[in-house]
């Protein structure tokens, strides 16, 4: 807006050359006051960051000691050493950990954008933002948390959109060589890109729910279909990968325009098919990431059409491999192939059926849809023999071509006994191979390796094809938000302590011991009650495990945000529902201001919501930046073994007691609370370690006695069960006896007895001196 | 060194979920197919029980075989601190404890009890009652030290169970009686509980005999003994004090007790009205109740109903416009319970001035809406917006209509029609000063340029 006076006189004053411009007026009429940070730049919420980084102290553990970044260097930062610049090891991994969070938060912010932007085009900037209908009042809680404004309409996150590009831009330019020097500032600007992150990926999804009408909120969401095999081969197979569904809603509306649904297998894997699912309840899934390689090289695709993020760099070559033509369909992924936006379907189709190309660029998703529909039915019955899977006598013969050299091992990820496995195979007995399986996470690094060019990944795939094959299990489709109404149900049971916690299994595919380790982890917690939330490869996982009675995990348990729940939100992006549940509590229980207030909500869930995040087998630079959205909420995030490689911890230190003390807001007393949540992000070698922290860290100082009796229970059952001993900690986490676990009482008095445990107040918490009531006087 | 070291299964919290399927179980005890039995807590005097006795009256687990026994389960406690009104409570402990043995299930409660036995368990020694009595000794002691003195019987012999379940639906109906009955007159303490407080800093309930917390979950008996029990817990003793006014329900004791709790934020409370002082509201309130200016009713809403309310309004919305502690006239959080009691917004004229509420709540509550006005309060399937229910309260010459007489002028508003809908939901508020708007001063601006990224317009709160 642009406003330009030369001259006004008028019975108020006379305005001589005024000109006004206003860049963007956000807010029309709000009904809620915003609070001291709305649109917070890089150093608004800093003082914030420094109080939980004083407790939770920054734990560096170096990947690599040298810095490569700039031509002053290599600079070896180790024993202390500084690098050319002047930077510290404690700062460069800090920065590191930045670098890699403004990726994560770049790519689901320019995937926001890219939605954004093409839904827009569809759809008109009018369309209203609905993500529950009536049993969701607070539609975009992470954005109004965070922006202090609430979008109504897709042109309304537009705005949103600016501000969070704004934001990385800012991040990014603080690790160019010369810039940030301090540690604490990195690590606060690693919190700031978490945040941002958790805005853009909130964006992404109340975009495509609102504009895509996926489930709104709905607890009774679709079973779908997933595991290797629900797909029917014997149809044309289009396989869609990535994060971004446009190009797959191109598809399935192509189908249905054309009358050819059921005609045309669409399967996908990793997010693109967790959305599609949402789209079309009939789409299958395959599985998450781990599944790329093994799918295409089983030659079950006909076409492969792949958009953004998390997608193998040689699936060109691959597809190759098995004569499918290739479609991509992102800028950001154009895997050098000539761009064909602008040609003629019947051209492309053309060139794909008859091989003079192997694949496309084509940024229109209606187009992608079309063509690659189209090349599907054409292709599909000139290739159907044609596989890359060895036989099981290639198999045999291959193995006996080893020379036990054990690089294949050297290069596994997770250390499988790859080299046995071969050996036992030219023996002819492919059983070793195919325990592989399980745990492989299809990378397919032992290939590079082999100096023999053994093909080890497709020994593993085709001595375990009955697995394969067998993969037939339920998922329920991406639930989207979490209904207010729901938050209301759960508040008694939490305060009388019958839900003990809220844990949250995200994150990739890497996991140390295969997938089932996380569905095991969602049925353990929610046969305790506990709710259950999953996302994005891990949702997946944890529908792939079947019980006796062959029911998978989201058969068993009800997808509603209840005690005993296993409830699915979505894709990566759908993350914020999660962080959006712990906002709303704030909002809905003690009717905190949300807008553009983080500090105090994230005070209150910090002390106050007992949410851990999982993520299992978190390998990349989106987990990163989405754990890092957590920690600035005050969340705990447990991670898989590999997740050390992320180079640092968060942890607590339970035996200073100083760092423990909180403000009791009704006196404001210093009250020390114990080490609750005794670390903001920590790494677990083994499910079972994972389990007995994940317990540990349900616990907030604002418990209830009942609440803390159950999760005391837990923790101590679970440490029992799977360490074959009691905690030694016991002591810090009982407030008053009335926190004993009633069928624990004996052990844990004589426990209390011998460390010489006192009695201490149970307070109201918050780490705000800002936040102390004052006793109103009467008037 | 454990608790229950003595017993061959585990026993905690974490099997309260667990189901046994008839395919897995050892055997079962009441339960559909079997007529009659039962589970009593009886309070006796110190000397007629015998502490740590565990009896059984019929075949044990040991001599049973897969299939449907008779069960009575007869509690009996003492103690100087133990009284007749706290057996109810003390009871439900049963279904708790039962279920934290592991592969034991018990479900449902007094005359309609059902527990199965895991085949498992029963193979890890789980094979007679004394151990089930065991665990339930061990823990009422523990968790309900006013019990001094406990013996637990168990029947399982047909006909003996049959005479006691005689016995026991007498005590039962006796009982609900009697707590039906207790008026708020009748007792000298109410209880207060600060167990939202951990989510909602500023709320606090009154609790007493006729009138349930909001949440639903804890009764003036569950207060009492579990202010008892733990006597510095988050629900405590309320002295009733002076009463203020028998029909709004004002207590001196209880204005204390919130103005103590919501550290003098609140300072009055009226028990049993919506307007002027109405109970505060956590968050997990079952239902809420709110004031429809345009016919003078009050409306009820609770958290199952998905749709949206006559005026227009979602639970979540009505909901949220009295969470978090404070007092709103017009509107507060109620609890179903609330809605039995003979007190229930009787300053308001109780179920006389309601208009309005879903069939769901209406079905829960019907027998105690006074009949000759059951028919006339609306439900969804009647009106969906004020103008028809104004309509139909005149049709059906609802109570509320003699009130419109007195305010003529407000009567049913036709014009509002649209408008209601689309406008902000504006809540009754005390009159704000207006703000000033005054001119006697020039603005010169000469050459001057103002530039801003970004405008903020934010509507002016008091």
């Amino acid at each position: 807006m642009h406003v330009k006076i030369d001259e006004l006189k008028s019975s108020l004053g006379t305005v001589k050359g005024l000109e006004l411009s206003i860049g963007n007026i956000i807010e029309k009429a709000m009904a809620e006051e915003v609070g001291p940070t709305p649109f917070p730049s890089t150093v608004d919420l800093r003082e914030w960051d420094f109080k939980l980084l004083e407790k939770y102290k920054p734990f560096y553990m170096p990947f690599c000691d040298v810095c490569c970044l700039c031509t002053f260097g290599k600079c070896d930062l180790s024993q202390s050493k500084r690098g050319a610049c002047g930077l510290d090891m404690a700062a460069q991994q800090s920065r590191i950990v930045l670098l890699a969070c403004c990726i994560g938060a770049a790519t689901h912010v320019a995937h926001a954008r890219h939605l954004v932007e093409h839904l827009v085009e569809k759809f008109g900037h009018d369309l209203k933002l609905d993500v529950g209908g009536v049993n969701v009042e607070v539609e975009a809680p992470v954005t109004r948390l965070v922006c202090g404004v609430k979008p109504e309409t897709l042109g309304d996150l537009e705005d949103v959109l600016d501000y969070c590009e704004t934001e990385i831009t800012h991040l990014l330019s603080a690790t160019h060589t010369g810039q940030e020097g301090s540690n604490l500032d990195f690590e606060s600007k690693v919190f700031h890109a978490g945040m941002i992150d958790q805005v853009g990926m909130e964006v992404a999804d109340i975009a495509q729910i609102s504009a895509y009408n996926f489930p709104k909120a709905d607890p009774d969401a679709s079973l779908v279909n997933i595991g290797w095999g629900v797909v029917d081969s014997t149809k044309p197979v289009i396989m869609v990968v990535g994060h971004n569904v446009p190009s797959a809603i191109g598809i399935v509306d192509y189908l249905q325009d054309n009358g050819l649904q059921g005609m045309v297998e669409v399967s996908g894997l990793c997010c693109t098919a967790h959305d599609i699912t949402r789209y079309d309840p009939k789409a299958k899934i395959v599985g998450p990431i781990s599944w790329q390689l093994r799918y295409i090289r089983s030659g079950v695709p006909d076409v492969v059409v792949v958009d953004e993020q998390c997608i193998r760099a040689d699936s060109l070559q691959e597809a190759q491999k098995i004569k499918a033509p290739l479609i991509a369909s992102s800028p950001k992924n154009c895997l050098g192939l000539k761009n064909r936006t602008q040609d003629p379907v019947e051209a492309i189709v053309s060139d794909l059926v008859n091989g003079k190309a192997p694949g496309a660029l084509i940024l229109d998703p209606e187009k992608v849809g079309e063509v690659a529909v189209k090349t599907a039915i054409l292709v599909a019955p000139k290739r159907k023999k044609f596989k890359v899977i060895p036989s099981v006598k290639d198999v045999i013969k291959g193995a006996k071509e080893c020379r036990k050299c054990y690089e294949c091992r050297r290069a596994c990820p997770n250390d499988l006994p790859i080299t046995e496995a071969v050996a036992e195979a030219a023996k002819g007995k492919l059983d070793a191979l195919a325990e592989l399986y399980d745990e492989c996470i299809g990378c397919a690094r032992c290939e590079s390796a082999c100096p023999q060019n053994l093909p080890l990944h497709s020994f593993i795939v085709r001595a375990a094809e009955k697995k394969m094959k067998g993969e037939i299990y339920k998922m329920r489709a991406g639930r989207g938000a979490i209904q207010d109404v729901e938050i209301r149900n759960v508040g008694g049971p939490i305060v009388l302590g019958e839900i003990p916690g809220v844990i949250a299994l995200v994150g990739c595919a890497n996991y140390p011991k295969g997938g089932k380790e996380v569905a095991e982890m969602a049925m353990e917690f929610a046969k305790r009650r506990y709710i259950v939330l999953t996302s994005g490869c891990a949702a997946m996982s944890a529908a792939m495990y079947k019980d006796e009675n062959g029911q998978s995990p989201y058969e068993v348990y009800p997808g509603s945000f209840d005690a005993g729940g296993i409830v699915n939100v979505g894709s990566c992006v759908s993350n914020p529902h999660i962080a959006g549940a712990a906002i709303k509590i704030a909002s809905i229980f003690a009717k905190r201001k949300l807008m553009g207030n983080y500090e105090e909500i994230a005070d209150y869930i910090h002390n106050r919501v007992g949410a851990v995040g999982v993520a299992w087998g978190a390998m990349s630079q989106k987990a990163a930046s989405i754990a890092s959205g957590f920690w600035r909420l005050g969340v705990p995030v447990i991670v898989g073994p590999h997740g050390s490689k992320y180079r640092r911890m968060l942890l607590g230190r339970k035996d200073r007691e100083e760092d423990w003390y909180v403000y009791d807001a009704r006196t404001g007393d210093r009250v020390y609370a114990g080490p609750a949540p005794e670390h903001l992000f920590y790494a677990a070698e083994t499910k079972e370690e994972a389990m007995v922290m994940i317990a540990k860290l349900c616990m907030r100082p604002n418990d209830t006695t009942k609440g803390r009796a159950i999760k005391l229970t837990h923790y101590i059952d679970l440490s029992r069960r799977l360490y074959g001993t009691m905690p030694d900690d016991i002591h810090l986490f009982v407030r008053t006896l009335a926190d004993v676990p009633i069928t624990m009482r004996d052990e844990i008095l004589k426990v209390l007895k011998k460390s010489g445990w006192k009695e201490r107040r149970v307070p109201d918490p918050t780490l705000l001196p800002r936040l102390i009531r004052k006793r109103k006087e009467e008037s | 060194m454990s608790m229950f070291d003595d017993v061959p299964v585990d026993v905690g919290v974490i099997y309260e979920g667990e189901r046994i399927r008839w395919a897995d179980a050892h055997m079962e005890l009441g339960g559909p197919r079997i007529e009659r039995k039962f589970e009593l807590v009886r309070a006796r005097p110190m000397d007629k029980v015998k502490d740590g006795e565990i009896k059984i009256i019929g075949p044990d687990i040991k001599d049973m075989e897969k299939k449907s026994y008779p069960i009575g389960i007869l509690v009996e406690v003492a103690g100087k601190e133990v009284e007749e009104e706290l057996e109810g409570v003390i009871e439900r402990r049963i279904h708790e404890y039962c279920n934290y043995i592991e592969g034991l299930m018990h479900v449902n409660q007094r005359y309609d009890v059902w527990l199965r036995l895991s085949e498992k368990s029963f193979k890890k020694g789980l094979n007679t009652f004394t151990m089930i009595g065991k665990v339930l000794y061990r823990l009422y002691k523990n968790e309900l030290p006013i019990i001094e003195k406990i013996q637990i019987t168990f029947f399982t012999d047909k006909a003996k169970v049959d005479e006691m379940y005689e016995m026991a639906m007498k005590v039962y109906e006796a009982r609900d009686a009697r707590a039906r009955g207790l008026r708020d007159e009748d007792v000298t303490e109410f209880y207060g509980c600060n167990l939202c407080q951990s989510f909602a800093p500023t709320h606090s309930c009154v609790i007493t005999p006729q009138r349930y917390a909001n949440c639903g979950a804890i009764s003036w008996f569950d207060g009492r003994a579990a202010a008892r029990v733990d006597p510095k817990g988050p629900i405590f003793k309320i002295s009733k004090g002076e009463c203020l006014d028998p029909i709004k329900g004002e207590y001196s004791g209880a204005n204390e007790s919130l103005k103590k709790n919501t550290m003098g934020t609140i300072t009055r409370v009226q028990l049993y009205t919506a307007f002027g002082y109405p109970h505060t509201s956590c968050g997990c309130f079952e239902a809420a109740a709110f004031y429809i200016p345009e016919v003078d009713g009050l409306g009820i809403v609770h958290r199952g109903y998905k749709g949206t309310a006559v005026n227009g309004l979602t639970f979540s919305a009505i909901a949220d416009s009295t969470a978090g502690g404070r007092q709103v006239d017009g509107f507060h959080g109620i609890s179903f319970e609330y809605m039995r009691s003979p007190k229930f917004l009787q300053a308001d004229d109780g179920w006389n001035r309601i208009v309005w509420m879903p069939k769901d709540a209406k079905e829960r509550v019907k027998d105690f809406i006074p009949a000759e006005v059951i028919d006339k309060i609306a439900t969804e399937e009647d009106v969906s917006t004020v103008e028809e229910l104004a309509a139909f309260l005149k049709e059906k010459k609802h109570p509320v209509v003699e009130r419109w007489k007195a305010m003529p002028v407000k009567a049913p508003a036709e014009e509002k029609a649209e408008a209601a809908k689309e406008e902000e939901f504006v809540m009754p508020m005390p009159p704000t000063a207006a703000v000033p708007i005054g001119g006697g001063f020039k603005i010169i601006l000469k050459d001057a340029k103002i530039y801003a990224k970004k405008i903020r317009i934010v509507r002016e709160t008091d």
